[in-house]
C-alpha cells in the first residue's frame, strides 16, 4: 500500500518536493490555495543570475508532477495529529490521512505600504518589484519614456521598524537585475540602485553586479533612501544619505522601485496556529536543529522545505524540497517498515 | 423629629452628677493646642516660601488675579468643587468621590455648624482668647451642658445636624478604612504604599471621628444630642454604668487632632491644605519655572499621593513602568532625592494623562519638563545657520495678496506621512482654498521637542526663526497638521493678529462654512486623541464634529482626555523600540473595542504607530475627509 | 631604528591606536544602542538640520569610534532633537537621547 504524503503550497518547494516523492513511490496529495501553481514564480518574469524565463522555469516544474493529486484553490480547513498520521480536512471536502505532511506554505512579500515614507500607494511612480515584474511580464510598462528610475533595496528586511530584522536575501540580486533590465528598456534613463550592503554572494552574482556598472551605467548609492516626496511638476524626490561621500543626497525620479522583502506567508501562520508550530523571533518556522535537521519539525511526520523556515533564493529551495523528499522517505520507511 | 422625641421621653438632670468647668478650659484640650499652632505656623512659613520663591512678576500675577471678577469667582467656584466636593473623583468613580467629599465637606461643615452653633448659643465665648474661643466649637459638646428642660427647638435642630454631618463624615471613614482593605473594590488597581507620617496622620484621621462620637455620645446626657449620640449615651450607661469613661475619651479625641495636625506636613495629607493654594495659583495663569520651588512646591505639597496616575499612565501596561509613575516623581522632588528624581523625569511620555485625570490637578509632566530643563538647557547647540533666516525674513517684504492665503506648515513628522500632506493638498484644491507651503523644500522644527528634550534655549531660537519666516510670508491664518507643532505655536510663539488653526479645526469650519460637503459613508470609525491635540490643545469636538459627518463615529471606552497615548510621543527621552510598540498594542486594544472599520487619528506620530499595530486601516483625518467630499457642482 | 623622515599629517589618517576607548565604553555602557548603527545613512538624510549644516548621528557615531570627538560633536550641535531619525531608524536606534548622551559625556 502506499502511504500518502500531503504537500501544503504549490510553489516551486511544493512542486519539486511532490515530484521527487511521488518518485520515491508515494502517493502524494498537493494543495494549492490559489488557482495556478507555481507561487511567486508564476509571478515572475525573468530569473536572476541568468535571466531565464520564469515561465519556462516553471512549466519544467509543472511538467514533473503530472499524476500527482493537486488540488488548487483548496486551503486546509483543519489538522488533527493521530497515533502515527495526520488527519487533514481539506476545503473542497476531501479528508486526508497523511503518514507525513510537508508544508511549502513560502513567503508573502512585505506590505510595501506599510513603510509610509516610501509613499507606495501614495505616489503613482512608486511600485515594488512584483508590480515590475508583473509589468514585464505582461508588457505593460509605461510607453513614456522615464528620465530616472531608482531601487531601493531592503524594503521590509532588515528593519526593526518594518518588524523584520532579517535580510531577505533575494532583493539585492533582484534589484541589480532588474535595473539591468529597464535600462534595456530605456536605454537614455538614469538608474540608480540606493543599498545598504550589496549582498552578491550566489555563483553569477557577481558577474550580474559588473555588468551592471560597465554595460548598464547603473548607479550604485550606499545609503538607504529615508522619504519620498513630491516635486513641483509631480515627479518623486527621493532623499538618502550618499554615505560614502558622507553627503545628503535627493534626486528626482519618475519611477522607484521598492524591493520588498520576505515574510512568513499567512497561510502558513494559519496552518501553524493549528498545530502550535513553533516560530523563531523573525516569525518563520524554527526547524528541528539549524543545521542538520533543517527540513524536520519538532513534530514527528510534518516536514519543512523552502522560506517557511526562511528566506531563501530558487535554488536553495529547490534543494530543500528534494531533501525534504529524502527525509520524508526515511521518516516513512523508519516508522511504517518495521514488523 | 425624632430627636425631639428623645429628649421628651429622656429627662436628665445633670446637677450633682459632674463638674463642669467654668473657667472653660481641661488639660485635655493641650494636645489639640499645640497641634494646631504647629499646623497655623508649618503654614504661614510655608506659604512666605511658596510666595519668596516666585519671580516678582508672578506674585504680582497672582495678587492681581484675586481681584479679577472673573478669577475671582472661578477661584471660589474650583474651591468648593475641587477641595470640598471633590467633583472630579465623582466623575470618574462615584464611590470614591463619596468618600473624599463626605470627609472633607463633612468635616468642613461640622467645623463651620460648629461655629454657628457656639456663635449662636454661647456668643461670648467667641470674643476673646482667655475664653477659649479656639476649642469651644471643637469641644462644645464638653464645655456646654444643656439641661434638657432648657432645650429648645432651635438647638435640637442643630444637634441634629451635627449628628447627621458626624454621620456623614463617619460614613466616608468606613469606606475610606474598607479602601485600604481592598482598594480594587473601588476600581483602583494600584495604589501607593504609605510612608511613616503617612500612616500616623491616616490613623489619626480614621480615629478622629470615631472617639468624637465616644466622646461626645458619652456627655450627650449633659450637653444634648440627636439620634446618633443620645441612643449611644444610653448604651454607654447601660454597660459601664458611670459617665467617668468620658474624659479619656475626650483626652483620645484631642491626642488625635493634634497628631494629625502634627504628622500632617510630613505626609500626604498636607494636599488638604496647600490645594487652595494651588487653585489659586493655578487660576492665575502661573507656570512651572523651577523644578522644586514656587508654584512646582505647591504642586508637590498638593499631591495627595492617592495614586490615581498609576492606572492611568500608558507606560504601565507594562509593570516594570510602574515604578516611573507621576506620584513617585513628586514623592521623591518632595524628599530631595535627585538621582532617583532625574532619573524618574527622563522616563515620561509626556503625555499629560496624569494631570488630566489627577483629583489635584498637578501637571506633573511640566514639572518634568522643566527638571530636564536644569539637566539638557546648558547643552551645547549651534544655530548660527537659522542667523541668515531671521535677517532676510522682513514682514515688509510679504506680498500684499498673501493676506488672505493659508499658510500651512507640515512640520517635521509629517514629511514622514506623505499621506497626510497629499490630503492636505487634495482639501485645499476642492475647497478652493489660497495657500502657500511654508516648508515643503526645507524647514526648521517647531521647538516643541527641544522643550520637550528640556533645551528651552534651543528651542527658543528656533522659534525665533520660524516666528520670522511665518510673520514674514504676510498670510494671516497658519494651518498645522501636527499637534506637536500646534502645541508650541500656541503657546510660546505669540504670534500676534495670525490664527493659528489645526486642521481638524480648519476642515470643522470649511464644512460649517459650507467649503465642502461632505458625504456620509456607513464606515464604523473609531477616533484617537492625539494627547498634544487632545490634553495638550484642548481640541476634542472639532474632529468629532467632521467625522460624525463622514461616516458613522464610535466611542472608544478611553477617550477624550482618558486617551491612551500611542507610545511614540516625542516626550519620552528612554523608551526604546520595543516598550513603544506596546504601548501602541495597548493603544490600538482601547480603540478595537469600539468594533470600528477604520481608526482615524489627527497626528502623524499616533498615525504612523497606530498603523503599525492596527488591525484595520488606519486613516489620517484629511485622508477621511477627502476621502468622502462630495463633488461641488458649481465648480468644474 | 632608522627614521625615515616619512610622516603623515595628523589629520589625514584615523590612528586607532590612539582612540579614548574608555569614553566610548561609558558611552556604550550608558548607551548600548550606540553599537547597533550600520551606518545605513536614514538618520542624516532625513535630518532637518542636515538640511542646512552638516548633522549626522550616523557620521558622529563613527568619529567617536574613530577618536575623532571634535568632529563628532560638530555633527551634532545643530540638532534640533525633531526625532525623525529616530523614526527611521531600521535598527531601532533612541538617537534622540544617544545625541543628548554623548554630548554630555564629551561635550566641555
Amino acid at each position: 500500500m502506499k502511504n500518502n504524503i500531503l504537500v501544503i503550497g504549490g510553489g516551486p518547494a511544493g512542486l519539486e518536493a511532490s515530484a521527487n516523492l511521488k518518485r520515491l513511490g508515494y502517493n502524494v496529495i498537493l494543495i494549492e490555495k490559489d488557482k495556478q501553481l507555481g507561487g511567486h514564480l508564476a509571478k515572475w518574469d525573468r530569473l536572476f543570475p541568468d535571466g531565464v524565463s520564469a515561465r519556462q522555469t516553471l512549466n519544467a516544474l509543472l511538467e514533473e508532477v503530472s499524476g500527482v493529486n493537486c488540488f488548487t484553490e483548496t486551503q486546509l480547513q483543519s489538522i488533527n495529529v493521530l497515533d502515527k498520521s495526520y488527519n487533514a480536512i481539506l476545503s473542497n471536502g476531501i479528508t486526508v490521512l497523511a503518514d507525513a505532511v510537508l508544508l511549502a506554505s513560502g513567503f508573502d512579500l512585505f506590505k510595501a505600504e506599510k513603510k509610509e515614507e516610501y509613499g507606495y500607494g501614495i505616489y503613482e511612480g512608486v511600485i515594488t518589484n512584483a508590480d515590475l515584474e508583473e509589468a514585464f511580464r505582461e508588457k505593460k510598462l509605461p510607453s513614456k519614456q522615464p528620465q530616472a528610475i531608482g531601487f531601493v533595496h531592503c524594503v521590509g528586511s532588515r528593519d526593526e521598524k518594518a518588524g523584520n530584522p532579517a535580510c531577505s536575501k533575494v532583493c539585492c540580486a533582484t534589484a541589480v537585475k532588474q535595473a539591468c533590465e529597464v535600462k534595456e528598456v530605456y536605454p537614455d534613463a538614469d538608474v540608480y540602485c540606493f543599498y545598504m550592503d550589496l549582498r552578491m554572494f550566489g555563483r553569477h552574482y557577481e558577474d550580474l553586479y559588473l555588468k551592471a556598472q560597465k554595460e548598464f551605467g547603473i548607479r550604485f548609492i550606499r545609503g538607504r533612501v529615508s522619504e519620498v516626496a513630491e516635486t513641483a511638476d509631480g515627479r518623486l524626490q527621493v532623499k538618502a544619505e550618499d554615505t560614502l561621500s558622507s553627503k545628503p543626497l535627493r534626486v528626482s525620479l519618475d519611477m522607484l522601485v521598492l524591493m520588498a522583502g520576505m515574510r512568513p506567508s499567512e497561510s502558513g501562520k494559519t496552518v501553524g496556529r493549528q498545530l502550535n508550530l513553533t516560530t523563531e523571533e523573525d516569525g518563520f518556522f524554527s526547524s528541528a536543529d539549524n543545521l542538520l535537521e533543517i527540513q524536520r519539525s519538532k513534530l514527528p511526520g510534518f516536514f519543512y522545505a523552502g522560506a517557511c523556515t526562511g528566506a531563501k533564493t530558487l535554488p536553495d529551495t529547490l534543494h530543500e524540497a528534494r531533501s525534504a523528499a529524502i527525509e520524508i522517505d526515511r521518516y516513512i520507511k523508519e516508522k511504517f517498515s518495521e514488523k | 423629629m425624632i430627636s425631639i422625641l428623645i429628649s421628651a421621653v429622656q429627662p436628665v438632670t445633670p446637677e450633682g452628677i459632674i463638674d463642669r468647668y467654668p473657667n472653660s478650659y481641661n488639660h485635655f484640650v493641650l494636645p489639640f493646642v499645640i497641634g494646631i499652632s504647629f499646623i497655623l505656623v508649618y503654614l504661614l512659613i510655608g506659604l512666605i516660601r511658596v510666595l519668596y520663591h516666585l519671580t516678582g512678576e508672578d506674585r504680582i500675577k497672582l495678587l492681581k488675579s484675586l481681584f479679577i471678577p472673573k478669577t475671582a469667582l472661578k477661584n471660589l467656584k474650583d474651591l468648593f468643587c475641587d477641595c470640598l466636593l471633590h467633583t472630579k473623583i465623582w466623575k470618574r468613580k462615584p464611590l470614591l468621590g463619596y468618600m473624599h467629599s463626605a470627609i472633607a465637606l463633612g468635616w468642613f461643615l461640622l467645623i463651620i455648624v460648629g461655629h454657628l452653633e457656639v456663635y449662636i448659643f454661647a456668643p461670648r465665648h467667641l470674643e476673646g482668647i482667655t475664653e477659649g474661643s479656639l476649642y469651644y466649637p471643637i469641644f462644645y459638646r464638653f464645655f456646654i451642658w444643656i439641661n434638657p428642660a432648657h432645650e429648645t427647638l432651635r438647638g435640637t435642630v442643630f444637634f441634629f445636624i451635627m449628628d447627621l454631618l458626624l454621620l456623614y463624615v463617619l460614613s466616608g471613614i468606613g469606606l475610606a478604612m474598607f479602601k485600604r482593605v481592598r482598594s480594587i473594590a473601588l476600581g483602583m488597581r494600584h495604589t501607593t504604599k504609605p510612608s511613616l507620617a503617612d500612616r500616623v496622620a491616616l490613623y489619626c484621621l480614621w480615629a478622629i471621628f470615631p472617639l468624637r462620637l465616644l466622646a461626645e455620645s458619652f456627655t450627650a446626657d449633659l450637653s444634648g444630642g440627636s439620634f446618633l449620640t443620645k441612643p449611644m449615651n444610653w448604651m454607654f450607661k447601660a454597660f459601664f454604668g458611670n459617665e467617668l469613661n468620658f474624659m479619656p475619651t475626650w483626652w483620645a479625641y484631642s491626642i488625635c487632632l493634634g497628631l494629625f495636625f502634627l504628622a500632617m506636613p510630613f505626609s500626604r495629607y498636607m494636599h488638604i491644605l496647600t490645594e487652595p493654594l494651588l487653585i489659586l495659583m493655578r487660576n492665575a495663569g502661573l507656570k512651572v519655572r523651577k523644578p522644586r520651588k514656587g508654584f512646582a512646591e505647591a504642586e508637590i505639597y498638593a499631591c495627595s499621593s492617592c495614586g490615581l496616575c498609576i492606572d492611568a499612565c500608558p507606560m504601565n501596561s507594562q509593570k516594570k513602568n510602574l515604578k516611573y509613575s507621576s506620584v513617585y516623581f513628586i514623592r521623591f522632588l518632595r524628599r530631595h532625592n535627585n538621582r532617583r528624581i532625574n532619573e524618574i523625569a527622563d522616563k515620561c511620555l509626556m503625555c499629560g494623562k496624569c494631570a488630566a485625570i489627577c483629583p489635584v490637578g498637578v501637571n506633573s509632566p511640566e514639572i518634568r519638563r522643566v527638571q530636564r530643563e536644569t539637566l539638557n538647557n546648558s547643552i551645547n547647540y549651534d544655530y548660527s545657520y537659522l542667523d541668515s533666516i531671521a535677517q532676510t525674513a522682513k514682514p515688509e517684504n510679504a506680498e500684499a495678496s498673501a493676506e488672505g492665503k493659508v499658510l500651512y506648515f507640515a512640520g517635521c513628522m509629517s514629511h514622514l506621512t506623505p499621506k497626510i500632506i497629499k490630503s492636505v493638498e487634495s482639501l485645499m484644491k476642492a475647497s478652493g482654498t489660497e495657500w502657500e507651503f511654508l516648508d515643503k523644500d526645507k524647514g526648521i522644527c517647531c521647538g516643541r521637542p527641544q522643550m520637550l528634550a528640556g533645551k528651552t534655549q534651543a528651542a527658543r531660537k528656533a522659534i525665533q526663526a520660524n516666528k520670522a519666516l511665518i510673520e514674514a510670508s504676510g498670510c494671516k491664518t497658519l494651518l498645522l497638521s501636527c499637534p506637536i507643532c500646534l502645541k508650541v505655536f500656541k503657546e510660546e510663539y505669540g504670534l500676534k493678529g495670525i490664527e493659528i488653526l489645526h486642521y481638524t479645526q480648519f476642515i470643522d469650519r470649511l464644512a460649517k462654512e459650507g467649503k465642502i460637503t461632505l458625504e456620509k459613508g456607513t464606515e464604523a470609525i473609531v477616533y484617537h486623541d492625539p494627547c498634544e491635540l487632545g490634553r495638550g490643545c484642548g481640541i476634542y469636538n472639532e474632529p468629532r464634529n467632521v467625522l460624525s459627518a463622514v461616516g458613522d463615529l464610535k466611542k472608544a471606552p478611553k477617550e477624550r482626555d482618558e486617551s491612551v497615548c500611542c507610545g511614540y510621543s516625542l516626550g519620552s527621552m528612554t523608551l526604546d523600540e520595543k516598550d513603544r510598540a506596546k504601548i501602541a498594542e495597548h493603544s490600538v486594544d482601547n480603540l478595537m473595542a469600539a468594533n470600528p472599520d477604520c481608526i482615524v487619528t489627527a497626528c502623524p506620530m499616533c498615525y504612523r504607530a497606530i498603523r503599525s499595530k492596527s488591525p484595520v486601516p488606519v486613516k489620517d483625518f484629511a485622508e477621511a475627509v477627502v476621502e468622502n467630499i462630495k463633488p461641488s457642482k458649481t465648480k468644474k | 631604528m632608522i627614521d625615515f623622515g616619512f610622516s603623515v599629517s595628523p589629520s589625514s589618517r584615523i590612528n586607532l591606536d590612539s582612540v579614548d576607548r574608555e569614553s566610548f565604553a561609558a558611552l556604550a555602557k550608558l548607551e548600548p544602542d550606540v553599537l547597533k548603527c550600520m551606518a545605513c545613512g536614514s538618520c542624516s538624510a532625513s535630518c532637518t538640520a542636515s538640511q542646512f549644516e552638516p548633522t549626522s548621528v550616523r557620521r558622529a557615531i563613527l568619529s567617536l569610534q574613530n577618536g575623532q570627538v571634535e568632529q563628532a560633536l560638530d555633527l551634532l550641535k545643530g540638532c534640533m532633537m525633531c526625532g525623525k531619525c529616530t523614526m527611521v531608524c531600521p535598527r531601532g536606534i533612541n538617537t534622540r537621547h544617544l545625541i543628548i548622551s554623548i554630548q554630555k559625556i564629551y561635550g566641555k
